[in-house]
């Protein structure tokens, strides 16, 4: 294909032909590695497909499986009314877990970054420190935690009894009411890996701006609300959206902890079905990959709905030093 | 006495007691939560030096022990110290009997039986280190080999991740385009779909381009950008004023040299942040390549640790050991790019 | 700066073809050799030990063999499932997988080729494997392939416990009827004991504090756990034309309120939480000497009774509330996959590691009991060897007995059907209040939910 000659292209033509040229090495992986994928199991979404035979197309009958019964169920109250209780159960047990870790995880990580930011001594041996719980590979992370969470024979009850006289600490892992807690609490332990995010956000405030604001007589809770965390919500945005993709993705750690537990998995009682492990019992376990597909693109479609609502918010609270101005 | 509370007062009034005052306050702060997250990983470094039979019979005890014994009538019987008729001595437990008595002895006199109840006395232990637990994890698997792997799939992988990422994120964050914002939000909705489902079709693709059962698939793809990494630098980049861009395009720069000599040079945190991350997601990745990895020569670490946790027996201490030696060259590689998390940025070249 | 571009450039697309180079596999088998492979990991097979012994046995096979090469594929446990079905899907579907049980193969019960064909062109003999082994993982449709090993069941107890309580052990004596589920409860509630070595028996006994529980039965599904009562159809929880649920009969109902009551009411029986706790040292649960009698199988012995830290020996299982004696059983064997090539040679592979030649040699990799009966003595011989003083035709008598239908057998949809029983059987171990009865119906009621939902579109 010839290009018209570039100097005889606007300005604005040439950003606009310069931008997409950048974005070329993403879009030829795309096309080649994750679109026909992608695509298939969306195919798959209207199949029967049992994987050992070929898929037979069934329209949206998987679709309607997990959405019928709500107006039954609503009104009785009664989740079993549900076409697919365990799909409303998956949903609960996700958001449940969303709901405590997303904004724990937020709050920690950033009180960490703005600690570990201060000229102290030994810091970078404290940042390696709190970093530390994030580079032990996942299943390590979970096997450990399962021993510590050990009601009977870990070393958290007894600690909470001898140090903090709790006379009957949770059965953790053990119990549905603290399943999703104890999990919380095992995803605040890596907190280290957002908190290097923040960091290296936090290196990007000009420290000319502190100096002003010292000028102006403003003391360290009001720097932080007024310079730090402005010039952060480039990084907070960042951390919200992946937070929330990964959240509604929680699997591994749920899988090591609960497969070979009594109940399997998502036990005890449900307790920790999130919305992936289920998917992934009707992918492999259940031999249903056609209803799997469906529930990933309902997953897929509910992400969507609130990435794209968090990105609509971000105009009003997210400050970008660089923001282009005009379209685009 | 005067002369101290004067320093005090000196310290607070010039302001610096302040500093000293928040930077003790922090200190203490960040000293207490690292116990609490040492803690865990100190567990994982005592297990790890257990021997399989302590972690079975005695799994709560912080340290690697093993009850200390004594030999009484060709049997070793564990060792207990006992108080009795206001003497201490360490008794052999032979028997335990109902109701919680159990038959003590003094090793040397097997004859004379003393019975007590179990429970108050205390059972003796002896430190029980097994270093012999490391090489044994590198030796019951091909190590180095899966070493060499990893290695390589982390750090090409790295290459050209940072390589594709820092392209497509700058077209994303300084161009004007009609459809770049929609192609954003294309980049962002892949990583929302579950991998579950894409894994038979990402299988039968890598098959027909015959990748299967090489490094291939782990490292190629990283050349093509992904969502998390060009997101974050994308984030970075908005950061950066554009009154340098400017300047430098009144001075005729194009836009790659913008990129290279603006913008990456300031996002050296992003850049590291992004390096360590894929580094330690491919580092610890297990669940893809162990589809794509055939054979066990292929293995990374990651996959070989998987290993341990069959489906009757975890070898819990081998587990352990292998997770303490997979950390130490993240752990290294983090704390020597700490330099570029403290160069703080100061933007000198804008003011007036 | 075009000369730094250039050279990344060159760099990147250097590296791109030397990984090339280095990618597929390196040995190509010659043309004439049929490839077998094996995929290991459903089941035992994958620690690093087996590993190496597996290497052995398939360099001992192709040393023998000149038109057929066969290696062991192995995979970890957690990801068999995704491994498998990646490969099937994928056109380069494993000839052989294996050694697993009866569950897997129910699962996957699909995938199988039915070897009767090949049975039949060999007239091959079946008079030397014990009964069981060959009726267990064989349904009307299906022959799934040649038995390697058996597992039967039975008690191991801590002699050391019975001694502190003062107990005589239990008989060995497979005839001997007073050795029932009222003989075990009363021996067993002797044998818990709490932190002040209280028994339940004791009026200030604390269920909250126990620190050894008289008898256990973990590690099996619920479906496994109530099939000693003796319901009609004993393991499946169906009528044999698998259309209607019978998974509250009553003898079920009666098993599930003994476990229930041995839970809460007599303490001899742990509780969720306290098999959890054992369980989650990664420790198996005689092993921690927390259990003073353990009902299990043989593949526990494999790992399970190493360097034991007190004396343990061997009882049969104890007759039911109506004088029978239903053991479990389990039995391994490789099975053909249906949509891999090389099917003849895999059907070699398969005699040939169940020849009475090498059965023993690969029973003792994967800790399984040979199903040929002719290699009793010899295995005997390895048993007397690896756990001294025991007394072993506790094992060989209890092949005598078999669970029939099969407490894994085939179910439709029998992922769904085992976790909607398996939530059960959670409930059944942690709520001390559970009324039995509306939990069993619970159960029938989610089991016939699925069998209608299966039966509407097949």
């Amino acid at each position: 294909m010839a290009f018209p000659s570039i100097q005889k292209m606007s300005l604005a033509r040439r950003e606009e032909l310069a931008g997409y040229a950048f974005v070329i090495p993403w879009i030829i992986g795309f096309l080649v590695f994750t679109i026909g994928p992608m695509l298939a199991s969306l195919y798959f979404s209207f199949t029967k497909y049992d994987i050992v035979t070929p898929p037979q197309w069934v329209g949206l009958d998987n679709y309607q499986k997990a959405f019928s019964g709500i107006w039954d169920a609503i009104r009785s109250g009664d989740p079993r009314q549900f076409g697919d209780p365990l799909f409303w159960k998956s949903l609960q047990v996700t958001l449940y877990y969303a709901s405590l870790a997303l904004p724990l995880n937020l709050i920690f990580s950033m009180f960490l970054a703005v600690l570990l930011n201060q000229k102290v001594p030994g810091v970078n041996v404290w940042r390696t420190i709190y970093f530390l719980p994030s580079i032990i590979a996942g299943v390590a992370v979970t096997l450990l935690w399962v021993r510590i969470f050990n009601p009977r024979l870990g070393i958290l009850n007894p600690f909470l009894t001898n140090v903090f006289g709790i006379k009957s600490p949770p059965q953790w892992l053990g119990d549905p009411e603290w399943a999703v807690p104890a999990l919380v609490i095992m995803s605040l332990w890596s907190v280290g890996g957002s908190m290097i995010i923040y960091l290296a956000g936090l290196q990007g405030v000009p420290t000319d701006l502190y100096d002003a604001a010292k000028v102006d007589g403003a003391n360290a809770w009001q720097r932080f609300w007024n310079v730090t965390f402005p010039m952060m919500t480039p990084v907070i945005f960042y951390n919200l959206v992946l937070g929330m993709i990964s959240t509604f993705q929680y699997f591994t750690q749920v899988y090591v902890a609960t497969s070979n537990s009594l109940g399997g998995l998502g036990s005890p009682q449900h307790s920790t079905l999130f919305y992936n492990v289920y998917l992934y019992q009707n992918a492999f376990r259940y031999f249903d990959m056609g209803y799997a597909s469906t529930l990933a693109w309902i997953l897929f479609i509910i992400v969507l709905i609130l990435t794209a609502l968090i990105f609509r918010s971000s105009d009003v609270w997210v400050y970008y030093e660089g923001q282009l101005r005009g379209r685009g | 006495m005067k002369k101290i509370t004067d320093y005090f007062r000196w310290l607070f009034n010039s302001g610096r007691g302040n500093e000293l005052l928040s930077k003790s306050i922090t200190t203490l702060i960040l000293a207490s939560g690292s116990i609490l997250i040492l803690i865990p990983f100190l567990f994982m470094i005592t297990t790890s030096l257990k021997d399989p039979a302590q972690i079975r019979s005695d799994s709560m005890s912080m340290l690697p022990r093993k009850p200390k014994t004594a030999e009484v009538l060709g049997k070793d019987e564990p060792l207990y110290r006992v108080i009795f008729d206001g003497q201490t001595q360490e008794l052999a437990l032979i028997r335990k009997m109902p109701e919680g008595m159990g038959q003590f002895v003094e090793p040397t006199q097997p004859d004379i039986i003393h019975e007590l109840k179990i429970n108050d006395q205390k059972q003796l232990y002896r430190l029980d280190i097994h270093w012999e637990n490391y090489p044994e994890a590198i030796t019951a698997m091909p190590f180095w080999r899966y070493l060499g792997n990893t290695l390589i799939v982390t750090f090409v992988g790295m290459f050209g991740m940072l390589f594709s990422c820092s392209l497509v994120a700058y077209g994303f964050s300084r161009f004007r385009a009609r459809w770049l914002n929609l192609l954003f939000l294309l980049l962002l909705s892949t990583i929302m779909l579950p991998s579950q489902v894409r894994l038979i079709p990402v299988y039968i693709l890598f098959n027909k381009l015959g990748w299967v059962n090489s490094l291939l698939p782990l490292i190629i793809p990283q050349f093509f950008a992904n969502a998390y990494d060009v997101f974050l630098l994308r984030q970075f980049f908005m950061t950066i004023p554009l009154e340098l861009d400017d300047a430098a395009k009144i001075d005729g720069a194009n836009p790659l040299q913008i990129l290279m000599y603006i913008i990456l040079p300031q996002a050296r945190p992003a850049l590291v942040s992004v390096g360590i991350f894929h580094f330690l997601y491919a580092w610890n990745d297990f669940y893809e390549p162990l589809i794509f990895l055939h054979t066990r020569e292929n293995w990374t670490l990651a996959v070989g640790l998987q290993t341990f946790d069959a489906i009757y027996t975890i070898n819990t201490h081998l587990i352990m050991a292998v997770s303490v030696l997979m950390i130490v060259p993240p752990i290294l590689l983090f704390f020597f790019s700490q330099k570029i998390f403290t160069q703080g940025v100061v933007f000198s070249g804008i003011k007036g | 700066m075009k000369n730094k571009l250039f050279k990344l450039l060159a760099l990147f697309a250097m590296a791109s073809m030397v990984l090339a180079a280095c990618s597929g596999d390196a040995t190509e088998a010659p043309a004439e050799k049929q490839k077998v492979t094996i995929l290991v990991g459903f089941g035992t097979g994958t620690d690093p030990d087996q590993v190496t012994a597996q290497e052995a046995l398939a360099k001992k096979f192709n040393d023998s063999h000149d038109n057929i090469t066969m290696e062991f594929l192995i995979v970890p446990n957690e990801e068999a499932t995704e491994r498998f079905l990646t490969m099937v899907s994928g056109g380069n579907a494993p000839q052989l997988v294996g050694p697993h049980g009866t569950s897997t193969i129910a699962r996957f019960k699909e995938y199988w080729e039915d070897v009767t064909p090949y049975i039949e062109k060999d007239k091959y003999d079946f008079s030397d494997f014990y009964g069981p082994a060959t009726t267990i993982n064989t349904y009307p449709d299906l022959n799934a392939g040649i038995p390697l090993g058996i597992y039967p069941s039975f008690l191991f107890y801590n002699k050391d416990a019975f001694d502190a309580a003062g107990l005589d052990y239990p008989t060995h004596d497979y005839a001997d009827t007073s050795w029932n589920i009222d003989a075990l409860k009363e021996t067993a509630m002797k044998l818990t004991l709490d932190a002040n070595d209280k028994t339940p028996n004791d009026a200030d006994f604390d269920p909250a504090t126990i620190k050894q529980w008289g008898y256990a039965d973990t590690w099996t599904d619920m479906r496994g756990q109530l099939t000693m009562f003796g319901a009609v159809d004993q393991g499946r929880p169906t009528t044999d034309d698998y259309k209607t649920a019978t998974f509250n009969a009553p003898e079920r109902l009666l098993g599930a309120q003994w476990i229930h009551d041995g839970v809460f009411k007599d303490h001899f029986i742990p509780d969720a939480a306290g098999q959890s706790a054992i369980d989650s040292t990664g420790a198996d649960p005689f092993g921690s000497g927390q259990i003073a009698i353990w009902y299990s199988h043989t593949w526990f012995m494999s790992e399970g009774l190493n360097d034991l830290p007190f004396e343990y020996e061997l009882a049969p299982l104890f007759y039911n509330q109506n004088g029978e004696r239903i053991a479990r059983i389990h039995a391994d064997m490789f099975t053909m996959v249906k949509s891999a090539d090389n099917k003849d040679a895999a059907w070699e592979v398969m005699k040939w590691l169940t020849d009475p030649e090498q059965i023993v040699d690969v029973c003792k990799i994967y800790g399984c009991l040979p199903a040929r009966i002719s290699t009793e003595a010899a295995y005997s011989d390895f048993l007397k060897e690896r756990y001294p003083g025991i007394d072993y035709s506790v094992i060989f008598k209890a092949i005598d007995y078999l669970d029939s239908p099969h407490h894994e057998g085939w179910v439709p949809e029998w992922g769904k059907v085992n976790d909607a029983l398996n939530n059960i059987q959670s409930i059944l171990y942690t709520e001390p209040e559970a009324d039995v009865q509306a939990l069993l119906d619970q159960g029938n009621a989610d089991l016939q939910k699925i069998l209608d939902e299966y039966w509407a579109s097949h």
